[in-house]
């Protein structure tokens, strides 16, 4: 019976998190979760993986998101589609306050700080960075997964390591 | 005639391969290298002639003679003096207030200044081993921080590799030595991919180069059935809308043909050339 449940609300929603992936359309979810070995009585870490309906590319490598199982199988690899990303990646916000976060510390602190120091021209700005994304496949090569390289292509493949 | 034997056995051995792929073994490149280590910049532009850091500072070398500059400048205080200089150059670039030391930004762009001061030293003496131990460490720690503030701050993360000149990557799943097998099986499935790409856009340009004589045939055919209609008094099945609407199907057809007609004659024409 709790199976059956938790089968089920397995098929409604799922909190993962998006890993890099070559596909166009959709995205790569990990859903993580805990295996009880029977024979030693501990949890062991196991990992799922989705691919989820996103032609809109709502979500990034990293982010938490949440995804729901299609009504049918779009196709054989495509059950889920991303219904809300809940934390993005590298964005963190302070669920108390509603503060921008960096690391231990509010960015408003960070500013103020160095503003007391003497704040220099070469110093990082949030108002006037752009968001997320404006490095992708130029000096970020995240979004894509990485490989080793196998053979001597005409085009260098920046994702070959 | 055992040797020969022998030979050929040993020459049957390897996987027989039906598809002719040409496998090229990508060459070693040490890790320290630029291209590995993920720096698009040698060292800056700074002049042997400048002084050392903390001598510029004195009040002394600003009215000093040639001789005393050229004795205090960076050619003569030795490289580890010009090292300093390119470290503070990388922090100058990133720093958020004057006495900013330990931030993740300061200490990323000093090991950077760091790096491509040994680099440049692996470049002229290849054998040394300690500073190929340090700059795999440096290289190392870098990515490790690069990594963290990927995941507290991506924003100021895309910034600093703009700033430093610097590419990042992500780990691969596994980090493995490179076969012969699994790159010929690799090769081998994207040869496979092609065919089947390729069989798939011929047999889709068939069907659409004969999509075109189709439609005017319909065309035909339904402005006959509707004439005939209107003369014979019989009730009229085929609508005015039906017509327009293959007129227009035919219409978006003849543009898409003559792109793909010129797209055919450019590539002839290279071909030709080439030859």
């Amino acid at each position: 019976m709790a199976r059956n449940l938790a089968e089920n609300v397995r098929k409604l929603l799922l909190l993962g998190q998006c890993v890099p992936t070559v596909k166009q359309n959709a995205t790569k979810i990990r859903v993580k979760r805990l295996e009880l070995d029977e024979n030693l009585l501990m949890y062991f870490r196991k990992d799922e993986f989705y691919y989820c309906y996103d032609p809109e590319k709502k979500c990034q490598t990293g982010d938490i998101v949440l995804i729901e199982a299609l009504p049918r199988k779009l196709t054989k690899l495509i059950t889920h589609q991303v219904k809300e990303v809940v934390y993005p990646f590298g964005d963190v916000t302070d669920p108390v306050t509603g503060k921008k976060v960096a690391k231990e510390r509010y960015r408003d602190d960070i500013d103020i700080q160095s503003e007391l120091y003497g704040k220099l021209e070469s110093a990082f700005d949030y108002k006037k960075a752009p968001p997320r994304g404006w490095q992708d496949g130029k000096k970020d090569f995240t979004s894509k997964p990485t490989y080793t390289k196998f053979h001597v292509f005409d085009e260098n493949d920046p994702y070959a390591i | 005639m055992f040797r020969r034997l022998s030979f050929s056995l040993i020459q049957s051995r390897g996987i027989k391969h039906q598809v002719n792929i040409k496998w090229v073994r990508p060459e070693y490149v040490p890790a320290y290298k630029a291209e590995r280590s993920g720096d698009l910049e040698a060292l800056p532009n700074i002049p042997t002639s400048a002084l050392g850091q903390y001598y510029a500072l004195s009040e002394e070398m600003k009215n000093a003679s040639e001789a005393v500059k050229k004795l205090f400048s960076v050619a003569h205080l030795g490289k580890k003096e010009y090292n300093q200089l390119v470290k503070t150059h990388m922090i100058s670039k990133v720093k958020r207030h004057q006495y900013d030391e330990n931030t993740a930004e300061t200490r990323i762009a000093r090991l950077t200044g760091h790096i491509r001061c040994l680099q440049d030293t692996m470049e002229k003496f290849p054998k040394n081993v300690k500073a190929k131990q340090t700059v795999q460490e440096l290289i190392d720690k870098r990515k490790k921080l690069l990594k963290f503030l990927r995941q507290y701050d991506y924003k100021k993360f895309e910034w600093l590799l703009e700033k430093l000149n610097l590419e990042y990557k992500g780990h691969p799943e596994t980090y493995h030595k490179l076969s012969r097998k699994e790159s010929l099986r690799k090769l081998t499935e994207m040869h496979c991919d092609d065919i089947k790409n390729k069989k798939l856009a011929d047999y889709r340009n068939l069907l659409e180069s004969q999509q075109g004589p189709f439609l005017r045939k319909k065309l035909e055919a339904l402005n006959f059935i509707r004439n005939e209609q209107i003369e014979l008094q019989l009730p009229i099945t085929v609508t005015e809308q039906d017509i327009k609407k293959v007129e227009q199907q035919l219409e978006e057809w003849t543009i898409k043909d003559e792109i793909k007609q010129q797209a055919k004659k450019k590539k002839r024409n290279v071909l030709i050339e080439t030859e």
